[in-house]
């Protein structure tokens, strides 16, 4: 059987996920529980979670389901916004297409052609979208919609220090969506102490990375007790008890084993033969006295845990007790190698030859000592850090164990949201001159190799007539305030260099306003170096109060470009297309780590603005449809967002709000404390239009009988012979 | 397992659950249920399958909720985490259950959003907690652990509270006094910090009468009466030398490792391992042991040796009770045939035989140690169950009162006047509960008015005669009057002879509403 893939299908298909999702949606949300036929209970504000747990029949569905989870495995974040945008991004597709389907039936074309010449127009679309995904969005986020970005980093003028604050307001927005009201600000609160606990200084990305794939051992959940007594401890707790428990205080050093110590008879694919009851009682007595041996050889390394990966059998757990050395067995080889990966240390390998073995690898710890959770024992380690990580455990508690998973879910997913937002994102996209009033002179390079920090630095210079001449401040002041936004944002000497001499033309009578963009190429060592952008949003808003022309800080606006070592071959191509086209120019920037804008449908609200003025400045038709759709498809979730809202502070009246300050260029107020990351929603956007573009391209669903088979010869041929 | 096969449907989704009709149908249901369980004129409740086999007759949340098939997810919410509960705190069960089910039922009639509800209500609970962990709660009384009738009291509520066991006043009256004897023996004689508790070791003796349970120091063990007659026959002496294997003594071979052993012909390797038995029994010996127990099997060989040599031993003790004997003698459980070290060995003070209905009993008596044997009696199996609960949730609550000295007034009073102090409050100073976050005067009175009485209607189900309740609207105290009989507990409250512990009222106060307010938010 097969079914015509339509954008109404797929629309009736979202639209059933998403009457589902959007009751989670935003913090009024409400939670969604799922049994299965088994008994279990799924409590959930996770929209993946919800969407994975849903038993779906349709293809269609599955496909959707499919790219939201793998959107989440790289995000964390974003499963309710995703299914509610691509159904607003369908919903218009159709109207679109509703009123060009009226036009068609007039000419009476025959079905079959009037469907293939609909796969075509969808074909387009689907086009267009990618185009739009890849060269425009990029486009607008970094030249428009930059300059609203937040920074959750309070950055000096040398380093960036991540604000405590700005976290709290992170992740008390991220956990409004994740869990029940009454725990939302415990759980944040929770999370927000366990980062800057696990946290050093110097600690980076691969803290990221061993949370990420060692959460589960880094959690230990309680079923029974109120979620309040949930806390976070010092250093490990191992989902295990102690076989041998010894109390020691002072120098506590640990040993590693993945074996059993005990030796046996024989060894895999080996044999043992035994001539006579003597052999046989003095080898038991050897494997008895080489235990031994081993456990006094351990002591004297002042080894007083031995942590093993395997069940240690009765005769080393009693020579361990006699040595006094605590034993902990069957760990998990995830435990094993989470605890290898703090401390450092590699397992121990007896070896068959010598009686004496060698123990090179041992490492202090803290303390050790069992730990009692509603009535269980658990081991609680300190361990001593040799890494960036600090080791430290959270407690889950919890009245029913899917509560306890809730939060355990919530915070995993915060945590990859936040290993997302540190990092530097790059964007790349082509630059076309499409203000039709730019009349471009030719480009100043200007290349100040005699600086040897830097190996090229080149500065491009596009002068642009500015078109209003209603400047009616007095230049000193302009230039003073001008310098004073500058030497904010100046993070290095040779930006300095490079700015001063482009600033005299600004302050010609004739008003031309220059855009400075700077590519700068840093060698690998050097840290990329962040703008400020709350400084420089600081900064524009007093210049306006003095200027009162607000252009000028658009134009003044300087891009940034920072490329590393890898890409530096690429750039002399780059700079000639400049120079040959004059008209576009390939630009990279980045979304620098930590950026931010406050939550309640900014993001959504400012790209749906400017990408409607970017509409209205486009040429082809094509891009100017899907501007449009996908401008008005964001403020789907704004919408939603503020339906229990009432009066002043609904929709319309927000929006409209919104629009005005965006057009007199004042700074935009939110009325919800919170922000949200800005990569988040890139990703977010990027997924959904993907997601979009699968199912357009899709033009026939076949049903077949078994799984769809991957390509191997044999099979298909035997299918041919029945 | 092929009835549990279900085809593979499509998911199926129902907003709003708690409203429908049906959820609060079977809502009312288990309310009614558990409410009738309540108190300790509570009615019993007989559990079966149909099929034949055992029947339980009990009035405990623990049992009742393990067994009942609750379908509705939301009740199964409710249900589990109320077990989830007990497993923590032993007590209280019910009281949660109820509460929360009153809880539900009513806040639905009022009308509110959810999100005000829960929040309401949390503001509501953490006043109650703060209210009944501070000073001047007037329901709350300090246990100081030199004055034992406050203690007993607490004890002999809690057994009250639980008719399934079929005890008699003066049965409770003696199982109350053993297991705080039980309890007080767990607590080591010298104070040093920490302090570990030790353990009470319940054993069973069904079919005898409840007055002859008593309460010993050490370790009962139970032997046949062949082996006892053995026992008996070895000479005395005190105090005992103790050897304690967790090893097997039958000579089996174990663990030849992953390859194979090849034993050559002619090679009798039982021989061996009983010359090594017997070795070690030499060595046992020649130490001057003269107990050894086996958690696993003897050889009989090596027993045969080690009583013609008086020595006792006994064999299969068990893991259960390889813990405590370790801790009563002071032995370390070996785990090795060869030779062993002399600190491995510990002592008893005296042992001897005790014969309690139709078992006999080889019982150690230590120096000086915090384990102790609860011998238990009932009549019958059933019975015998629900008291052995009950005197493990006696315990526990003991245990608990270490670390929180209060109690709580019993009989319904601290609910009554826990609503009567809500009530005062929120029409007094609503700014004390009530918080910025926008909710308004009347949205609060209408929460405090759906939790207040929802405490009082789980106060009125201890009620379950036909008797009347009164209620001092003033100070929130709390009578039932039973039948004809008035039997008026006045007294300010405090000749009402039960207490509760306060830490399971706060913490489970705590529990129902996580789970509550995730029904709330579903």
């Amino acid at each position: 059987m097969a079914v015509a893939g339509s954008v109404k299908m797929a629309l009736q298909v979202a639209e059933v996920l998403e009457a589902i999702v959007s009751r989670c949606v935003g913090p009024e949300g409400r939670q969604v529980l799922c049994t299965k036929p088994t008994g279990e209970v799924l409590l959930s504000r996770d929209g993946g979670r919800v969407l994975e747990a849903l038993h779906l029949d349709h293809p269609i569905a599955r496909i959707i389901v499919a790219c939201v989870s793998s959107h989440l495995r790289k995000t964390g974040d974003g499963a309710k916004t995703f299914i509610i945008f691509l159904c607003h991004l369908l919903r218009g597709l159709l109207a679109i297409t509703e009123k060009e389907k009226d036009s068609l039936t007039l000419e009476n074309i025959q079905t079959f052609e009037r469907r293939w010449k609909n796969c075509c127009q969808w074909k387009c679309i689907s086009q267009a979208l990618v185009t739009f995904q890849t060269q425009i969005l990029d486009y607008i986020i970094d030249e428009y919609l930059s300059r609203h970005f937040l920074s959750i980093f309070s950055s000096s003028a040398k380093e960036r220090t991540l604000c405590r604050s700005s976290l709290e307001l992170l992740l008390e927005a991220y956990f409004c969506g994740r869990v029940g009201r009454n725990n939302r600000k415990l759980i944040s609160q929770l999370m927000c102490d366990y980062f800057f606990k696990c946290m050093t200084s110097e600690s980076g990305m691969e803290v990221f990375e061993l949370v990420d794939n060692c959460f589960v051992e880094l959690n230990v959940s309680v079923t029974g007790l109120p979620v309040s007594d949930s806390r976070i401890i010092d250093g490990l707790v191992l989902h295990r008890d102690f076989s041998v428990y010894c109390p020691a205080d002072g120098d506590i050093r640990v040993a590693i084993v993945r074996e059993i110590i005990q030796p046996v008879f024989s060894t895999y694919r080996s044999e043992f033969v035994l001539n006579s009851e003597t052999q046989f009682q003095t080898s038991q007595i050897w494997i008895m006295e080489r235990t031994k041996s081993i456990m006094k050889h351990l002591l004297s390394q002042n080894v007083k845990l031995l942590l093993s990966s395997v069940k240690q059998p009765d005769l080393v757990i009693y020579y361990a007790r006699l040595s006094g050395i605590s034993v902990v067995d069957c760990l998990s080889s995830e435990e094993i190698s989470l605890i290898q990966r703090i401390i450092g240390l590699s397992p121990f390998v007896l070896s068959q030859a010598s009686l004496q073995c060698e123990i090179s690898d041992t490492a202090s710890v803290k303390f050790c000592k069992p730990f009692i959770l509603r009535s269980k024992t658990y081991v609680h380690l300190g361990l001593i850090s040799t890494c960036t990580f600090i080791p430290h455990c959270i407690i889950l508690c919890g009245p029913v164990q899917g509560l306890v998973e809730q939060h355990e879910n919530a915070l995993y997913g915060a945590f990859k949201m936040l290993q997302q937002l540190f990092k530097d994102f790059d964007l790349n996209y082509i630059k076309k001159a499409n203000n039709q009033n730019d009349t471009l002179s030719p480009p100043i390079y200007k290349n100040s190799g005699k600086n040897n920090q830097l190996p090229k630095s080149y500065t491009h210079s596009i002068q642009r007539p500015y078109q209003d001449t209603d400047i009616k401040n007095n230049d000193e002041l302009e230039e003073t305030q001008y310098l004073k936004v500058h030497s904010n944002l100046v993070v290095s000497n040779v930006e300095l260099e490079t700015y001063i001499p482009c600033s005299p033309p600004k302050m010609i009578p004739t008003d031309a306003v220059q855009t400075d963009e700077t590519w700068r190429c840093l060698p690998l060592e050097n840290n990329r170096v962040i703008d400020d952008y709350e400084l420089l949003i600081e900064s524009n808003s007093a210049s306006n109060s003095i200027t009162e022309n607000t252009r000028i800080e658009i134009s003044y606006e300087n891009f940034q470009v920072i490329d590393i070592a890898e890409k530096r071959s690429m750039l002399p191509v780059k700079y000639k297309s400049v120079d040959t086209y004059k008209s576009q120019s390939f630009c990279s920037s980045s979304i620098p780590a930590g950026c931010v804008l406050p939550v309640g449908g900014s993001f959504e609200i400012l790209l749906h603005y400017y990408l409607l003025n970017y509409a209205k400045k486009c040429q082809q038709l094509d891009e100017i449809i899907v501007s449009k759709l996908i401008a008005n498809a964001l403020l789907g979730i704004p919408k939603i967002l503020y339906k229990p809202k009432k009066g002043n502070h609904s929709f319309p009246q927000i929006y409209l709000r919104a629009l005005h300050t965006l057009q007199t260029n004042q700074p935009m107020v939110s009325s919800w404390a919170g922000l949200e990351s800005v990569i988040g929603k890139y990703y977010l956007l990027t997924s959904v239009l993907q997601c979009l573009t699968k199912i357009l391209t899709i033009d026939l669903v076949i049903n077949i009988k078994r799984q769809p088979q991957k390509n191997s010869d044999q099979d298909s041929e035997d299918e041919l012979q029945h | 397992m092929l009835s549990r096969l279900e085809a593979k449907k499509p998911s199926l989704c129902y907003s709003e659950p708690l409203t429908t009709e049906k959820v609060r149908a079977t809502l009312s249901v288990l309310k009614g249920i558990l409410t009738s369980c309540y108190g300790p004129s509570g009615r019993l409740k007989q559990l079966h399958n149909g099929m034949g086999g055992a029947v339980c007759t009990t009035s405990q949340s623990a049992v009742l909720l393990r067994n009942l098939s609750v379908t509705h997810p939301i009740l199964k919410i409710l249900t589990t985490s109320v077990q989830n509960h007990v497993s923590c705190f032993s007590d209280c069960g019910l009281f949660t259950a109820i509460l929360c089910c009153n809880l539900i039922e009513n806040v639905q009639k009022t009308d509110l959003t959810v999100t005000t509800t829960i929040k309401l209500n949390t503001h509501l609970l953490n006043f109650c907690t703060n209210y009944l962990r501070s000073e001047v709660c007037g329901c709350r009384i300090p246990v100081d652990f030199s004055n034992t009738p406050i203690l007993l009291c607490l004890v002999r509520s809690i057994l009250t509270s639980k008719p399934a066991c079929m005890l008699t006043r003066k049965e409770i009256d003696h199982i109350s006094v053993l297991i705080l004897r039980a309890f007080l023996l767990t607590i080591p004689e010298n104070t040093e910090d920490p302090i570990i508790l030790g353990k009470s070791i319940i054993v069973p003796l069904k079919g005898q009468r409840v007055t002859d349970s008593t309460v010993l120091p050490g370790v009962l063990i139970e032997v046949s009466e062949v082996q006892l007659m053995k026992i008996l026959l070895v000479r005395k002496s005190s105090p005992l030398k103790v050897v304690l294997f967790s090893t097997s003594l039958s000579g089996d071979f174990s663990d030849p490792g992953e390859g194979n052993v090849v034993v050559s012909d002619g090679v009798f390797l039982e021989n061996a391992v009983l010359d090594q038995l017997i070795n070690l029994g030499r060595q046992l010996v020649s130490d001057r042991v003269e107990l050894v127990l086996c958690q696993k099997v003897i050889h009989p060989s090596l027993k045969q040796f080690l009583t013609t040599h008086q020595v006792i031993a006994i064999d299969r003790v068990g893991v259960m009770l390889m813990e405590p004997l370790s801790k009563v003698t002071g032995a370390q459980p070996i785990g090795s045939l060869g030779s062993i070290s002399p600190g491995s060995y510990g002592s008893v003070k005296d042992w001897c035989s005790a014969k309690f209905g139709c078992k006999h009993f080889f019982h150690l008596i230590p120096n000086e140690a915090t384990v102790s044997s609860l011998l238990l009696c009932n009549r019958s199996d059933t019975a015998w169950d629900e008291l052995k609960l009950t005197c493990q949730t006696a315990l526990h609550v003991l245990q608990l009162i270490i670390k929180e000295p209060w109690v709580l007034l019993g009989g319904g009073c601290t609910e009554t006047h826990l609503a009567a102090y809500i009530r005062h409050k929120t029409y007094e100073e609503p700014g004390s509960i009530l918080q910025d976050d926008g909710c308004t005067q009347a949205e609060l009175q209408l929460i405090a008015e759906a939790f207040c009485s929802a405490l009082e209607s789980l106060a009125g189900s201890l009620e379950h005669d036909g008797g009347e309740i009164l209620i001092d609207m003033k100070y929130g105290h709390f009578w039932s009057i039973q039948g004809r009989v008035a039997i008026l507990l006045t007294n300010q409250g405090l000749s009402k002879a039960s207490y509760q512990h306060p830490t399971r009222n706060c913490k489970n106060c705590k529990s129902e509403f996580g789970s509550r307010s995730s029904l709330l938010g579903t």
